[in-house]
């Protein structure tokens, strides 16, 4: 069981992976799937802090935003080459995570939301408004993308969404992997027993708080990395890629695939960018649709799209079971 | 120390739309246990029946607000029954289907009217007041006292009919209220009815002074919702208190701040006044919350 | 209400007549066009869109337009950015690859153009932009990007020398906090001459109605003038509130102040007096501009806006070009041409410089009492009151 679910997890990045190559004629339908990593990639910092910890951020973007800034100027001003810069994006935007966190992870629940909520408006507000350094609400044109890289003779060119895509796609399953590894280790168990019930992971003696800093830190800094990679696929940092409504969205990616799930964000940004993307020929309905789509999985896939699909997986195959052995009883799952 | 009290008065002003907006917030938070996001598009939405009835139907701005309330709180009476109901506890659920409402109604609002503002001509007083040495438009004291009587009418239901302590109780304990005899379920379809309903007041109050136009919610909406939190979630003369709060200090801050600062300034005293105060300047901790 | 949906209505019935006639086996060249129709921008990106349409419908009824030795009529692929960087960059991608226009016109928000002029410039697809100002957008060295509307510095001289000419000191700026407002605040400041000192600046965020507070600190700064750097439903309101706080100065406005459209939001006594840049003057002279005005108001039932005069010119700019070129699928050869195309507009006589930015005709007007309007700068065209 658990081979097979190695062998279609190598299947799958190697389909993702040729993607570019099995569409030569397609940069569109590459460049909307490397949007599409961009916003995969602040959705799993979020995903660990949500599905993993429980803490519910408005305001997950920002921290996007000071990595985009920061690599956008390091690149711009200073000549860096991306992944250095990106690694600077970590770590600025993990840093700011902590001096937002310290105070902020007092809070509870709706106060911690509206407060997350709060520090994103106030980040937003310096992105727009220091014309000096950000370039203000006109944005920071002319951030460069990497130079060609050469493997022997084969040139990967990054000026097209091709050659980025694949940049998109290792930068993703790298934050992919973090996520994983966070999942299986003693720190995500304890994460895990917080967010089901604070009071009890702190009398097994947990240290919530420093939990929670730590968690806070880690989705800050991978928010940080996606923004880096938004800017220099954008080819410029503005103030409205970074805003209440960016943030409210990756929210929405996450819910709407399956906090907790791996591959939550995957498909949550699949729906949210891909979709409406493709679905720009019904140009005047799309964002009505849209609307429906999400009051409808709200109401019926209360723990996002992967959520349901695993309880209706779980109920066939209690289904499958109770018929193999008829007189068992059968368990009925309570929701909410 | 006039400029100041210039401000003040400038604040009142829009605190009190502020107080307005975040008490059908409240309502909905205190008694369901659930942020309603969609509630700037349920104001925005308020303004737009107002304006049809007013400038297609009849012409007459009274009626025009009384139809308004009164289709908005039938739209909150299908919200609550289709949707919301099933959402209580869930706050992650609230936020998506808000979301969803939100592109709903503003993009519809958007098919039907058009996106250029609308305009509603009431013949309001365009007089102006003195006090003093300073000088007012009339504008400021019809939305105070609007805001004020609601706040007031508000109250007198809660404590003096049947129905508003019957709402008090189930918000208090629903277990006991149950117990007395209350139906938790018309308790919840009232409130948002009503909520829905004060929403269609502001708007359609607001319409006409302002902008009739799709994103008017928007910015009421993270004021408000900061004045329920400030206030301490659930608490209605909290939210009141928050409004004004929020709408006095940033009018103050553009005396001493840069202008291009005052959604930081409100958002950055939030989280100051939350350090020393986490459950908000009236909230309690409940029990059952860590 | 009804006027969006006719709009919407005719643009379907086009479409239509469009794939129903293979009869006539008529060529036709589709030319994209990104702007806003839902979003904080919808407001000015309708009239983004009516330029556009007035442009193609104007060209399709003179029987088309004869590129090489074939005769093609217009059809225009319009997108929805919504101002949003992403979304403007795979709009920019879909043109180019996917629809294959050769040329792409349009855009209403600065750092959204600055992500389509790379993809622009990679797939050798000129962009036309017809609304933002910025004035760094055209100074990144990209050669596909082209710009026909003034931007903010050619705006801000006029202003500048109106407010050093009526020596209003100190100016107040009351201004939009956005990609727009900013740009414009920051370049007024440094070309203001030391005579003119620089009073209290106010800006406002998306949705706000009430600008009372800015309107105290305005009368306590002691200005004499002040800058209104909105739009045209905000400043609507602004001036409304402006007025009835009994602050008498000096208003001073932007494009989209100048029509009669915002004088119904008001009344002749709120405008009296008030002046603002203007990129597209009803009393301009010539009978370009008149003959656009009157067939404006004939098809979408109101009066133009500088934002469809600017796209009307952007999108007969782009014909122009590629008329030179004698192609509609080559993007390099229509880019040379436009670098040296010259076209009598109605906002002006454009040619594009070395940057590829154009230098439109840009005004100063100014309203009567009796609520029409007449130029005040240039002083060359400069008209008194008639009243």
């Amino acid at each position: 069981m658990k081979s097979m679910k190695l062998l279609a997890l190598v299947a799958a990045i190697i389909l993702a992976a040729l993607i570019p190559v099995l569409l030569p004629d397609q940069p569109y339908i590459v460049n909307t799937l490397t949007l599409t990593l961009c916003a995969i990639i602040p959705a799993i910092g979020l995903n660990l802090l949500y599905g993993q910890a429980g803490l519910l951020s408005l305001g997950h973007m920002a921290f996007t935003g000071v990595g985009g800034y920061t690599a956008a100027l390091l690149m711009k001003n200073a000549g860096w080459a991306l992944p250095e810069a990106m690694l600077a994006a970590a770590i600025v935007a993990g840093f700011a995570g902590l001096l937002v966190g310290i105070p902020c992870l007092r809070l509870r629940s709706h106060f911690f939301v509206i407060v997350t909520l709060g520090v994103g408006m106030i980040l937003y507000t310096f992105f727009n408004n220091l014309d000096g350094i950000t370039g203000g609400a006109q944005g920071l044109p002319g951030v460069p993308r990497p130079r060609p890289l050469s493997i022997g003779d084969f040139t990967i060119e990054f000026r097209t969404p091709r050659g980025f895509y694949w940049l998109a796609l290792l930068t993703m399953l790298g934050t992919l992997f973090v996520q994983w590894l966070i999942a299986r280790s003693p720190f995500g168990f304890s994460l895990d027993a917080i967010r089901q019930d604070e009071t009890m992971a702190a009398s097994r003696g947990v240290d919530v708080f420093a939990h929670k800093l730590a968690v806070f830190v880690i989705s800050s800094a991978i928010a940080g990395v996606g923004g880096a990679l938004s800017v220099t696929f954008l080819r410029v940092a503005a103030p409205t890629m970074f805003d209440l409504h960016a943030s409210m969205n990756v929210v929405a990616i996450v819910l709407v695939g399956g906090p907790g799930y791996l591959a939550g964000p995957i498909l949550g940004a699949f729906i949210f960018i891909a979709l409406p993307e493709f679905l720009r020929v019904a140009a005047e309905f799309r964002l009505i649709v849209f609307g429906f789509v999400l009051v409808f999985i709200a109401l019926f896939a209360n723990r996002g799209l992967l959520g349901l699909a695993d309880s209706v997986w779980s109920k066939m195959k209690r289904d499958r079971m109770a018929d193999e052995a008829p007189g068992a009883t059968r368990t009925v799952k309570s929701e909410g | 120390m006039l400029a100041f009290a210039e401000q003040g008065m400038n604040g009142l002003m829009m605190g009190a739309i502020y107080a307005l907006f975040a008490l059908g917030m409240v309502l909905i938070y205190g008694v369901m246990h659930v942020l309603n996001f969609s509630h700037g598009v349920l104001f925005m939405a308020g303004a737009y029946v107002c304006q049809v009835i007013f400038a297609q139907l009849t012409g007459n701005y009274f009626v025009a607000i009384l139809g308004s309330m009164l289709v908005l709180a039938l739209v909150g009476c299908l919200l609550e029954k289709g949707i919301f109901q099933h959402l209580r506890g869930s706050l992650s659920m609230q936020i998506v289907a808000s979301m969803g409402l939100i592109m709903i109604v503003q993009n519809s609002i958007i098919y039907f009217f058009g996106p250029l503002a609308l305009h509603m001509r009431v013949e309001t007083v365009e007089s102006k007041i003195r006090l003093g040495p300073l000088s007012f438009t009339a504008q400021h004291f019809v939305i105070i006292g609007v805001a004020l009587v609601a706040v007031v009418s508000l109250d007198l239901f809660l404590r003096h009919t049947r129905l508003g302590t019957a709402l008090r109780a189930t918000s208090q304990n629903l277990e006991a209220a149950r117990v007395v005899g209350v139906n938790p379920d018309s308790i919840f379809l009232m409130t948002f009815a009503l909520a829905t309903a004060l929403a269609a007041l502001a708007g359609a109050l607001l319409g006409p002074l302002f902008l009739i136009s799709p994103a008017m919610g928007d910015l009421p909406l993270l004021k408000g919702l900061t004045a329920i939190v400030l206030g301490g979630m659930g608490s209605v003369p909290g939210a009141i208190v928050g409004g004004f709060l929020i709408g006095v200090l940033e009018a103050q801050a553009t005396l001493v701040l840069p202008t291009d600062y005052r959604d930081a300034v409100v958002f950055a005293a939030l989280i100051g006044i939350l350090l020393f105060r986490p459950y908000g300047l009236f909230g309690k901790r409940e029990r059952g919350e860590p | 209400m009804t006027r969006y949906r006719s709009t919407l209505a005719a643009a379907f019935a086009m479409a239509a007549c469009f794939g129903g006639m293979p009869a006539y086996a008529e060529d036709v060249v589709t030319i994209g066009i990104i702007s806003a129709t839902t979003g904080p921008m919808a407001a000015p990106g309708s009239y983004q869109i009516n330029g556009f349409k007035l442009a193609e419908e104007d060209i399709n009824k003179a029987g088309g337009v004869k590129i090489g030795d074939k005769t093609y009529k217009v059809a225009l692929k319009i997108y929805d950015s919504r101002c949003n960087v992403a979304e403007g960059a795979a709009i920019m991608e879909r043109l180019a690859s996917v629809d294959k226009v050769p040329v792409a016109l349009g855009e209403l928000c600065t750092p959204v153009a600055a992500a389509e002029a790379p993809i622009a410039q990679d797939y050798k697809v000129p962009l036309i932009l017809t609304v933002p100002t910025a004035d760094n957008l055209t100074t990144q060295g990209n050669p596909y990007l082209f710009r026909v509307n003034a931007p903010n510095a050619a705006q801000n001289r006029m202003i500048v020398d109106f407010i050093v000419e009526k020596n209003l000191s100190p100016v107040a700026e009351l201004t939009f906090n956005n990609d727009t407002g900013r740009g414009a605040v920051a370049g007024r400041r440094a070309i203001l001459p030391e005579t003119i000192k620089s009073g209290y600046i106010g800006f406002y965020n998306v949705g706000e109605v009430d600008f009372s507070s800015h309107i105290t600190n305005i009368r306590n700064s002691g200005a004499k003038a002040i800058v209104l750097g909105m739009d045209e439903e905000a400043g609507a309101l602004a001036i409304k509130q402006i007025r009835d706080a009994g602050l008498d100065v000096q208003l001073i406005g932007t494009l989209a102040m100048d029509s009669d459209r915002f004088l119904h939001r008001l009344s002749a006594d709120h405008v009296a007096g008030m002046v603002q840049g203007s990129a597209f003057a009803l009393t301009a002279p010539g009978e370009k501009a008149r003959i656009f005005t009157e067939a404006y108001k004939a098809r979408f039932g109101a009066e133009t806006h500088a934002f469809a005069a600017q796209s009307y010119d952007g999108l007969m700019v782009a014909i122009e070009a590629m008329k030179k070129a004698g192609t509609v699928t080559d993007g390099e050869a229509i880019r040379n041409a436009l670098v040296s195309v010259d076209y009598k507009g109605v906002t002006g006589d454009l040619k594009f410089d070395k940057n590829n930015q154009a230098a439109p005709l840009f005004y100063v007007t100014q309203w009567c009492k009796d609520g029409t309007r007449k130029i005040a700068l240039p002083q060359a065209l400069a008209a008194a009151c008639s009243s």
